[in-house]
């Protein structure tokens, strides 16, 4: 399910006048352990590199086995969102998300009508009928944008030379404790840029913290 | 206190002591193990207090979670709907029983608040709120004076966007049910530090007393610790709670009261004192019953001795107890008894004679007094003597003598009728005659005299007693039975001494009354002094009726008293022994007064008066001798008169004196002739030239035809023995004429002349001196 940071490449792979450099970017919790699902935000203050706009897409959030599929989907402003249950049990599907909210109630293999996010914001999809069902909607319209693998790695491979604002977001990030942007120079070599997120525990019945599961 | 008592007491005392000391230590070691089992009981019920609160804790946080979960409350949070979440909170804050209710947003400012508007404020427990986020957070915090559980969950919609809180009372009856719940010990109080380590109470149990006051400066106990409550001990101690680090500390304290662990030892104390009551009640009256048991008979005995110490011997106490106090009961009563019979005994002798079993002289002196003691109106005692017993004595011993006194005492026991009879000397009875008068005491006399007038009889033996009595009237003669004995044995004397038997008491003849003694100092003292003077009654020659002689009589006149007469003082002065000097001094003046008279004419022979006493003076001759030739007076002119009485005294002493005066030349003459026990074969012995005729049988020699008889045959045979005869007492002329008609030589008395100072005696000689001179007298 962490496949999505090799499509988001490969959608932000535009063409920059300045040589391509790889940023790396680690994100750990504050155990120090790597952090999946994080969201990095890359928007360049030089005005150079905006992105290449694409046409808006609809993105498909399975219900598997009482759960949200993917964890963390990263949305264009513009895209759209299609909740698909797949299980044999009746979802209820609702955000109060100031970005969009919405609720619908989705039979076994129906689907939601698609949703447009037209605008950027976090929004956090759950099931009122399971309670630990929970996805969220990053929608962002900054040019780079990547989601760190399990090894709580993203990278960055075509940033071209510059300064750079980048902001760090991830589901489970402890209310109040928004990172601030940080400021990142990409020149020669490979950068490599460290966030480390003070999170909560991960909801997600199966995340392995047994703590929760009675959530 | 008695031995017994005091025994008894010290088994009491012992066994309260005992008693005491056991009550004492298993007192202690009750208390000792009830605070060890406190405080397990507290560190059990501490662990107990804590786990059960969060218990609680997570049931509540359960709870709030759960609404929390609510859709229609995240739905209205996130929609920000005010009124629906403030009514939605007061709906589910009564469903889980809290009393207040917040919405906290995630920044920490309270969003709605159910009780009061707080609304905007921060929440000020902000480390609960930020633990909610990881784990429902719960914390027992202080909020004005109450205790709080405050729990604290996020809401998720379906992230998390608010807080919930809910504050539910931790209160008296939750405490209380916990305490029931759980079996916690007796007392259980939350309470919170309200500044500066002074803990104040914020929610009790079921107990009764508050020890949240009581805790002192050491602060919160969180060791086990004994505290005074209200009077009651406990043991305490307290856990801290789960508390939010902005709420004032807040612990719950345990309290183990001492006084409920111990009230079931309470009966059993109780039984116990009631126990070492009851011994003490039953040791106190068994020693008191025993004390008494042995006191008392005790006491009784100790006054039956007291009496028996004063004389009483009338039956010492009883007791019929066979133990050592009957015994000694027992042995008192034998004691008095033998007591009393060798008193009695004793007193008997004491009293008694014991020849004739009659109470001696002590005894009856005693009953008399304790009889004059009532003051009878009169009464007698008469004194028995045997004149004769003395001689019965010498002649035939004591133990005939004894058997006489008690043939005469068993003679006399009948008078004891009338009073008392006694043995008052070796020789002598006294009978003492209640309310007897002179009269009768004489008569009584008389009947004594006849009964004892019987011979004594025995074997062959026939003698007789010669009693004679004298008599002592009270109260004339004495009011004390001292006087009385004494005077009637002065009348005795006199009885024996004299022919009638029976005597009364004469004042005036008492030789011993006290004045007597005075007397004879008076004597000595007028002998010194020269205050006697010698009277000589002249004596008539009836041959030539010519004074020829004369006797020279001593005449007193006492200085205070006046004439004493010679019947009073000579008796006394030859009792006393005085005589001698009175004889002397009566010699050295007469031989000095016949001196005078020879030198100027006067031929007078003067008589002096011997007494007894004077013949047992051997130095009187030499004496008289003396004076004689110191006056140059010749022999003849001297003569020496005597009693027959005086020379039957001591014939043989007498007789040599005697001779030795006759040898000097001086005549003797026999003074009183007649009356005595002389007689002429007798006084042929004697160197004797003179007889006096007694005045006996002058004074009716006119008138009585015996008297005259005797008269002339003494002058008759006088004469033809040798003598010279003077009649004395001549006081009338037909005596004066009879004796010159019978040849008398001399005659004497009131009818010639009295006894004259030489003075008037050289005067009468003057004018004639013979009988013409008496003729108109006569």
């Amino acid at each position: 399910m962490h496949f999505g940071h090799a499509v988001a490449a490969a959608l932000f792979a535009v063409a920059a006048s300045a040589p391509a450099i790889e940023v790396d970017v680690i994100v750990r919790d504050s155990g120090g352990n790597p952090a999946g699902d994080a969201v990095i935000s890359v928007r360049g203050t030089t005005g150079t590199g905006t992105g290449t706009p694409s046409v808006a897409q609809t993105h498909v959030i399975d219900q598997r086995n009482e759960t949200f599929v993917p964890y963390v989907e990263v949305f264009r402003p513009g895209d759209s969102v299609v909740f698909r249950n797949s299980d044999r049990t009746r979802h209820h599907v609702y955000s109060f998300a100031p970005a969009k909210s919405f609720e619908f109630v989705i039979p076994p293999g129906n689907s939601s009508p698609p949703v447009v996010l037209d605008r950027d914001g976090e929004i956090a999809v759950g099931c009122n009928i399971h309670d630990r069902m929970i996805t969220h909607l990053y929608v962002s319209d900054a040019p780079w944008v990547a989601k760190s693998d399990a090894q709580g790695h993203a990278t960055f491979a075509d940033l071209p030379a510059g300064h750079y604002q980048m902001r760090a977001w991830h589901p489970q990030l402890r209310p109040g404790k928004q990172q601030p942007d940080r400021a990142v120079d990409v020149g020669d070599g490979t950068t490599t840029v460290t966030f480390e997120l003070p999170l909560l525990p991960d909801p997600r019945p199966d995340a392995g913290d047994r703590e929760h599961t009675r959530y | 206190m008695s031995f017994r008592l005091r025994l008894a007491l010290l088994f009491v005392a012992t066994l309260v002591a005992v008693q005491v000391f056991t009550a004492a230590l298993v007192y202690s070691v009750a208390r000792r193990a009830l605070i060890a089992e406190g405080e397990r009981q507290l560190g059990v019920g501490a662990a107990a207090v804590a786990r059960q609160l969060d218990d609680i804790s997570t049931r509540v946080a359960d709870n709030v979670q759960i609404l929390s979960l609510d859709f229609a409350l995240r739905t209205a949070i996130a929609q920000n709907d005010q009124d629906t979440v403030l009514s939605a909170l007061r709906n589910h804050g009564r469903r889980i029983g809290a009393e207040r209710m917040l919405l906290i947003g995630l920044d920490g400012v309270i969003r709605s608040d159910t009780t009061s508007a707080a609304k905007g404020a921060s929440f000020p427990f902000p480390d609960l709120a930020d633990a909610a986020l990881d784990h429902p957070a719960a914390a027992v915090v202080a909020m004005g004076g109450k205790a709080y559980w405050m729990v604290v969950v996020p809401v998720y919609a379906p992230k998390a966007i608010a807080l919930i809180a809910a504050g539910i009372p931790v209160d008296d009856a939750l405490l209380a049910r916990l305490q029931r719940l759980s079996a916690l010990p007796n007392t259980l109080e939350l309470v919170t530090d309200s500044g500066g380590g002074h803990w104040v109470g914020i929610a009790h149990g079921d107990g009764a007393a508050a020890i949240a006051p009581r805790l002192g400066n050491p602060g919160l106990p969180l060791q086990p610790t004994l505290v005074d409550a209200d009077s009651r001990e406990y043991v305490v101690l307290a856990t801290r709670l789960k508390e939010s680090e902005r709420s004032a500390p807040v612990a719950a304290v345990l309290g183990y009261s001492l006084d409920d662990a111990l009230r079931p030892y309470r009966t059993v104390a109780i039984a116990w004192a009631s126990l070492v009551a009851l011994g003490l009640f039953v040791g106190l009256v068994g020693a008191l019953l025993i004390a008494r048991g042995v006191a008392r008979p005790i006491e009784k005995l100790a006054a039956a001795a007291h009496r028996i110490a004063s004389g009483d011997y009338a039956a010492a106490a009883t007791a019929n107890k066979y133990d050592e106090v009957g015994q000694l009961a027992s042995a008192l009563a034998g004691m008095t008894f033998a007591i009393a019979e060798r008193e009695e005994r004793i007193r008997y002798q004491a009293e008694h004679d014991a020849v004739t079993a009659l109470p001696n002289r002590q005894a009856a002196e005693t009953t008399i007094q304790h009889t004059l003691a009532s003051r009878p109106s009169a009464g007698a005692l008469l004194m028995i003597g045997l004149a004769r017993l003395p001689e019965i004595i010498q002649t035939m011993g004591h133990s005939i003598s004894d058997r006489l006194m008690s043939d005469a005492a068993t003679r006399l026991r009948p008078f004891a009728a009338r009073g008392i009879v006694a043995r008052a000397t070796d020789t002598q009875f006294a009978l003492w005659l209640d309310g007897a008068g002179k009269a009768d005491a004489i008569g009584v006399a008389f009947r004594v005299l006849d009964v004892l007038g019987v011979p004594y009889q025995e074997s062959d033996l026939t003698i007789d007693t010669e009693p004679a009595i004298g008599i002592a009237l009270y109260p004339v003669h004495g009011d004390e039975a001292s006087a009385l004995l004494r005077r009637a044995e002065i009348a005795l004397i006199a009885a024996l001494g004299a022919e009638d038997p029976v005597a009364v008491y004469d004042t005036a003849t008492d030789p011993h009354r006290p004045e007597r003694l005075t007397l004879m100092t008076d004597l000595r003292e007028a002998l010194d002094r020269d205050q006697l003077r010698l009277h000589y009654q002249p004596k008539l020659r009836l041959a030539d009726e010519r004074i020829d002689g004369v006797e020279a009589l001593v005449r007193w006149n006492h200085a205070q008293r006046g004439p004493v007469s010679p019947d009073t003082f000579i008796p006394l002065a030859e009792r006393t022994g005085n005589i001698r000097r009175l004889t002397r001094w009566a010699l050295a003046t007469a031989i000095a007064q016949a001196h005078d008279w020879e030198a100027r004419g006067h031929a007078l022979r003067i008589a002096v008066n011997l007494s007894a006493r004077d013949l047992d003076d051997s130095d009187l001759p030499m004496r008289i001798a003396d004076l004689l030739s110191l006056h140059r007076v010749a022999p003849r002119n001297i003569v020496l008169e005597l009693t027959e009485s005086a020379v039957m005294g001591e014939p043989e002493t007498a007789i040599q004196v005697l001779r030795r005066l006759a040898d000097l030349g001086v005549d003797l003459a026999i003074d009183d002739f007649g009356v005595g026990q002389s007689s002429f074969a007798y006084l042929r012995r004697l160197p004797v030239r003179e007889i006096k005729i007694d005045r006996f049988f002058t004074q009716k020699l006119g008138e009585d035809v015996g008297d005259r008889t005797v008269v002339r045959s003494i002058v008759e045979l006088g004469h033809r023995l040798g003598y010279r005869v003077t009649a004395e007492g001549v006081e009338t002329r037909a005596a004066f004429e009879f004796l010159r008609e019978v040849g008398c030589d001399h005659a004497q008395g009131y009818y010639i002349a009295k006894a004259l100072e030489p003075v008037t005696l050289e005067a009468m000689l003057a004018r004639g001196g013979g009988m013409e001179h008496f003729g108109a007298r006569a």
